[in-house]
């Protein structure tokens, strides 16, 4: 009894908070949500300094201005600015300009009725406060007392329902800010500008009555010109009446707040960081269908090619692409093979068997690691010639495997170790050898870890460049890292190809990620990446 | 492991035969570098008439095969470098410098394998660039030359002239600021790794300064390049120009330019194609001379690439190989060939064989001609050449971020004399 | 009691020889080749001429920028590795909890890694120019700026972006290893120091940290190799402009082989900077092992 009257109370004092936070909204959309300030008038004197006789003149002329602007009851300032400068004879000039702002602030319900995006975002804003109320409302009818583990099923989707429409109405207050600085200040920017903008006469007329009821007509490009518009901290009042709002609404949801903050917290910090990943990818497929005078578009307005440019690709195969790709290919599976074909055994022996010199034998390791490629170009470049492996894919193998040695080695041996040696101890007394023993056995066993390393190794093959540059010289041997420099050449750079050649070369290595995600885990669980 | 030193021995064996097997033919090793998008094709792939250039050489002289490879500039002097280091210099290299290789006795003199009659077809004043002590070690294979162009419109809309002198020039630079705010940067200035001393030369040489004095000693640090380099500082620090300019590159001013967020840039001549296939369009452009300062006269700036070609003492026959790289600089400058290659690369030619034809192709090439006749070029035949490019390109950089430029220069002076 | 039988004492050796020949012949030799030239005169073509002695180090250290190139290696080194060792230590641990959509969410974390390093620098140098860069343009378009911000304004900032981005292409690696890690840690443990009433600080000092200090000490003494000779992120930005100011060794020691063909003392640095990764990834080594022991 006393618990549900505990719930009851919880309830009953959400329901308050989330009424008290609605209507601190709707006292908020009363005050003014935004300001405008646009320059209605300038009086520009040349040759003029302060205090002479054109400067009164000038100054008299913008009061005038501004006593005829205040007769319509407006808000109007003067601001005086003055340029002095030297010219290239020694002269000394000097400007002065007088502008006459006016500062027009609409509130959240002026917004309600006017027809553009920014308004759109503000009947969304409202009609989601009030139908979360509504829902709750539902939700709660005839089970104000009644404990959450018993509520029924349909209780339960009305409050979320709530949450979510809460959620969203929050989700609309910076929504709103950056839509409404979008429409007034890169819009009217670019409008200005005389760069296009589709339906920009219509946009300019609503503008027109919003701001200045109709009366600028054909001015408004002018008085639009000087327009800043800034959001005031009234936004600021509403998104936290907002989120009072949705905290008493997750409270006749749940029962309680923390909970469900922290798991919110998670989802949000995932989308975060997942979206901050794949931004650069976003860009890089965006500009890889761009055509090449959109790549350096500086006025661009949209946030995806205005026509997808889908011939870049079939012009980076025409020139040569998918032989470098294949070669990269070639490369990298080459170079990880041998990798695993010296790593394994070496590791084997790490994991599973005492000898002298096995510290020294890691340390060589690690030492093996310390050097750039770029600084052993000269060692590396010398060594092919001798070997008469320069320019084949074979020697660029051969290095790769190497310089990923130490890597290959670390990750296996911990996987074997982490795997017990009962059943090869076993297997061995049988009379199975230890290659026996190794392949027939561990080798099975430990396939996540393998399948880690072998990743591992085939991505470094696959992103290696400055060895390649150096040591291939046919164009038919380069890999794709060396073959996509074509697409920077003295004369220009071409985004476009580049980053198409780009994606095509990062389509095989994600897909082999997605294919594997599953064993990359497991490898790493296994005891993989262990000291 | 038995199998893969069998393996690497199968293949050193392998390699061994394929090399003796091939020991009639002459292979001759070629580094191009990558001056347009197209240039790998057209040396390689299909871009001269469905063939390339590698094709048709082996076709037309049976006997010599050519490992020809189109480098970018980004890795053209690792690539050199490491090759030389190794005794595995390329027989036939295009770049830029030449003094270095030519002073260590790498190279070949001109005239021990370039005909007669080629030799000849040279402009002379482009030969000239490439002779140490009597002896020339490098052909010039294009050149190129740099000009002031500006947006005529925002210069009318503006209402100022041309800009001719330095003075003008920050008149106008002030005017343009005046009317556009922030919207339009007046001045472009490239003092990027790369490109660093064209910059120097541009306003050095506009002040009668230059790299090196009338006796041709290095005097990087004389006053007019001081004066010219605080000049050029001083329009960045009054806000004329792009804004990082250590880091903005050529391609970066060119898209400005032709976007119409850049009212002037010093260009090369190649700037109207690329402007064209970038598909710019709302630019309307001019050339003019590169403004200089009172007292000083216009110079225009000249760059000029090479071709040289390297010794091999393991050659078994020297005379034959003279005289497949003759050859190949034969076939390389027939007009049917060169005049191709330089007007896809948007370049200017270096033989008089090729100019009537790329006249006719294109009028504007004739006044770009003239302008080269005038043009200076970068002391490039002087051992400390390296030294003296990156220097000053490292002192402008260094002025750009406060440093003093009498003391930088004077730093690099005494650094390439000592 | 891990070890199975060896039959003969030369037997693990014969396991260890296709790895020690493969790294011999095609690292150590390359390696011992650099030692050699960095005590040799080399021209500036390129040609290796006799023994000098210290002459390049002497010359590779007196340079008037190796301080402000060290100390820029210093702040790229510790910022890179300890800001991406710290935030893949947070992605992992959220990424180790139970939630819908984990599969695709630790797929995506390793994205990153599937493009090469050159291949993200020139996306990243396109995505901050100042008048076409894609996040100027996003932002604009989202309305979150009025006007286009200059990323790059100046270089201070433009080593930060370098860092940045050296983050952001590390924190795959980092958080694979201690998530890793993390799933090794056997939830007995958890449980013990709820039953004792341990708070989540508590539980993160004492339980989670020394579990997975030994997948940390890995990725990090290799992070401290890999970002030390990290090069085509501050080549592709910058290219270490203006005046070698965002240059880190290995990107000035590049620039000055093969730049201003000063091959001798480039040599000389790359032998230098060896050295330090020596000390500084064994003196790492050791003592985190040492406090492994003592744990």
């Amino acid at each position: 009894m006393s618990a549900k009257s505990s719930a009851g109370r919880k309830n009953r004092a959400a329901l308050l908070i989330c009424a008290a936070a609605a209507l601190a909204i709707a006292v908020l959309m009363c005050l003014p949500l935004v300001r405008f300030t646009t320059s209605v008038y300038t009086k520009r004197s040349a040759n003029t300094f302060v205090g002479d006789e054109k400067y009164e003149a000038a100054l008299a002329e913008a009061q005038a201005a501004k006593a005829e602007f205040e007769a319509d009851g407006s808000e109007v300032t003067i601001e005086e600015s003055v340029t002095e400068r030297v010219n290239s004879k020694g002269e000394t000039t000097s400007m002065v300009a007088f502008e006459v702002r006016q500062t027009v602030k609409r509130s959240g319900w002026d917004f309600l009725a006017a027809g553009f995006a920014p308004a759109t975002v503000m009947r969304v804003l409202v009609l989601a406060v009030a139908l979360s109320l509504v829902l709750a409302l539902l939700g709660l009818r005839g089970t104000m007392d009644t404990l959450h583990r018993d509520l029924s099923g349909a209780a339960v989707n009305l409050r979320a329902a709530a949450c979510v429409c809460g959620a969203a109405a929050i989700l609309m207050a910076p929504v709103f800010s950056m839509v409404s600085t979008y429409t007034f200040s890169r819009q009217v920017g670019l409008i200005i500008g005389g760069n296009a903008v589709s339906g920009a006469d219509a946009l300019l007329e609503r503008m027109d009555a919003f701001l200045y009821g109709g009366t600028a007509g054909e001015r408004i490009t002018d008085l639009l010109g000087g327009l800043s518009e800034q959001v005031t901290p009234v936004l600021l009042l509403m998104l936290l009446a907002l989120c009072v709002l949705l905290g008493g609404l997750i409270v006749i949801w749940r029962g309680g707040l923390a909970k469900t903050l922290s798991r919110a917290g998670l989802y949000l910090f995932v989308i975060v960081v997942s979206v901050l990943i794949l931004y650069p990818f976003y860009v890089m497929l965006i500009t890889a269908f761009r055509s090449n005078a959109e790549t350096t578009d500086m006025y661009f307005l949209h946030m995806l090619p205005t026509r997808w440019i889908w011939s870049n690709l079939k012009d980076i195969v025409d020139r040569g692409v998918l032989r470098f790709l294949l070669n990269s290919i070639m490369l990298s599976t080459g170079a990880t093979v041998i990798a695993m074909l010296c790593g394994i055994p070496a590791a084997y022996a790490m994991a599973r068997m005492n000898f002298k010199g096995k510290k020294i034998f890691l340390g060589f390791v690690i030492m093996s690691q310390m050097f750039s490629p770029v600084v052993l170009l000269v060692g590396i470049s010398q060594l092919m010639n001798t070997l008469h492996l320069n320019d084949t894919i074979i020697g660029l193998m051969l290095i790769n495997a190497a310089f990923n040695q130490a890597f290959a080695i670390w990750l296996l041996r911990g996987t074997f170790v982490s795997i017990s040696p009962e059943m090869e101890q076993a297997a061995c007394i049988d009379g199975c050898s230890t290659v026996g023993a190794l392949v027939n056995i561990l080798l099975p066993m430990a396939a996540p870890g393998i399948v880690t390393t072998l990743i591992f190794v085939f991505i470094n093959s696959w992103n290696e460049y400055t060895i390649s540059t150096v040591l291939i010289s046919t164009p038919t041997n380069k890999p794709i890292t060396v073959g996509i420099t074509q697409f920077s050449s003295f004369n220009m750079i071409e985004w476009q190809y580049l980053f198409a050649a780009a994606l095509l070369a990062t389509i095989p290595v994600v897909i082999l990620f997605m294919c594997i995600e599953k064993h990359l885990a497991a490898g790493l669980t296994s005891g993989g990446v262990k000291g | 492991m038995k199998k893969i030193a069998t393996l690497l021995l199968a293949v050193l064996l392998l390699v061994t035969c394929v090399g003796f097997g091939l020991a009639e033919d002459i292979t001759l090793d070629v580094i191009i570098c990558q001056y347009g998008p197209n240039t790998n094709d057209w040396f390689t792939g299909t871009g001269m008439d469905g063939s390339n250039f590698v094709t048709k050489f082996e076709e037309a002289n049976p006997g010599i095969k050519l490992n020809l490879e189109v480098v970018s500039w980004n890795d053209v002097y690792t690539v050199v470098s490491t090759r030389i280091s190794n005794n595995n210099a390329p027989d036939i290299l295009n770049i830029d410098t030449f003094a270095d290789y030519a002073n260590e006795g790498l190279l070949l003199p001109v005239a021990d394998y370039c005909p007669e009659e080629l030799y000849n077809d040279f402009f002379p004043s482009f030969i000239e660039q490439s002779v140490i002590d009597g002896v020339c070690w490098a052909v010039p294979d294009l050149a190129s030359a740099r000009a002031l162009y500006y947006n005529v419109d925002m210069l009318e809309e503006a209402g100022v002239e041309v800009p001719t002198t330095w003075a003008e020039l920050e008149d106008v630079c002030q005017a343009l600021l005046d009317v556009y705010g922030g919207e339009v940067y007046p001045w472009g200035i490239d003092m990027t790794t790369d490109e660093g001393q064209a910059a120097f030369a541009y306003y050095a040489w506009g002040n009668n300064g230059g790299f090196v004095d009338e006796n041709g000693e290095w005097a990087v640090n004389c006053d007019a390049n001081v004066e010219a380099v605080e000049y050029a500082i001083g329009l960045y620090n009054q806000g004329f120009t792009n804004p990082n300019p250590a880091t903005q590159t050529r391609y970066d001013l060119q898209d400005m330019f032709g976007a119409g967020k850049l009212a002037m840039v010093i260009a090369p001549n190649s700037l109207p194609t690329y402007i064209a296939d970038k598909g710019y369009s709302g630019v309307n452009y001019a050339v003019a001379d590169i403004p200089h300062n009172e007292g000083a006269t216009s110079s225009s700036v000249g760059v000029m690439d090479r071709i040289m070609a390297f010794k091999d003492d393991s050659a078994p026959d020297q005379a034959a190989r003279n005289e497949a790289i003759g050859k190949f600089l034969t076939f390389f400058y027939d007009p049917e060939n060169y005049v191709g290659w330089v007007s896809m690369e948007d370049f200017l030619p270096a033989v008089n064989s090729a100019v009537a034809a790329l006249v006719e192709a294109n009028p504007s090439f004739e006044a770009w001609l003239n302008v080269l006749d005038g043009c200076q070029f970068y002391p490039t035949a002087k051992a400390e050449w390296i030294d003296v490019k990156q220097g000053v390109t490292s002192a402008e950089q260094n002025a750009l971020t406060g440093g003093d430029v009498k003391t930088l220069l004077d730093a690099l002076q005494a650094q390439i004399t000592k | 009691m891990n070890s199975i039988l060896v039959r003969h004492k030369w037997e693990p050796y014969v396991w260890l020889l296709p790895s020690i020949l493969l790294m011999t012949i095609f690292v150590v030799f390359p390696i011992g080749i650099v030692f050699k030239l960095a005590f040799s005169e080399i021209s500036k073509a390129g040609i290796v001429g006799g023994f000098v002695g210290l002459q390049n180090f002497k010359a590779a250290v007196s340079a008037p920028v190796f301080g402000t190139v060290m100390i820029n290696t210093l702040v790229w080194v510790v910022s890179v590795v300890g800001l991406s060792t710290l935030i893949g230590f947070v992605i992992a641990m959220v990424l180790n909890q139970e939630f819908f959509g984990r599969k695709l969410a630790r797929s995506i974390v390793v994205f990153p890694w599937a493009t090469s390093l050159v291949i993200q620098a020139s996306i990243w140098n396109y995505i901050i120019k100042f008048e076409y860069g894609n996040l100027n343009n996003v932002l604009l378009n989202m309305g979150i700026i009025k006007q286009a911000i200059n990323w790059r304004a100046t270089y201070q900032i433009e080593f930060m972006w370098e860092c940045g981005v050296g983050i952001f292409v590390t924190i795959p690696f980092v958080t694979f290893c201690v998530l890793s890690g993390l799933q090794s840690i056997d939830a007995a443990y958890y449980e013990a120091a709820t039953v004792d009433g341990a708070t989540f600080w508590q539980k993160l000092f004492h339980v989670t940290i020394p579990l997975v200090r030994p997948s940390l000490t890995v990725s990090t003494v290799l992070n401290v190799i890999y970002v030390f000779n990290s090069f085509p992120i501050i080549y592709t930005i910058t290219k270490g402009a203006p005046a070698n100011k965002t240059d880190t060794l290995i990107t000035y020691l590049y620039m000055l082989a093969f730049y201003d063909q000063q091959k001798g003392p480039a040599t000389a640095l790359s032998v230098i900077g060896f050295i330090i990764l020596c000390i500084v990834a064994g003196a790492y080594m050791m003592i985190s092992m040492r406090k492994e022991d003592e744990a």
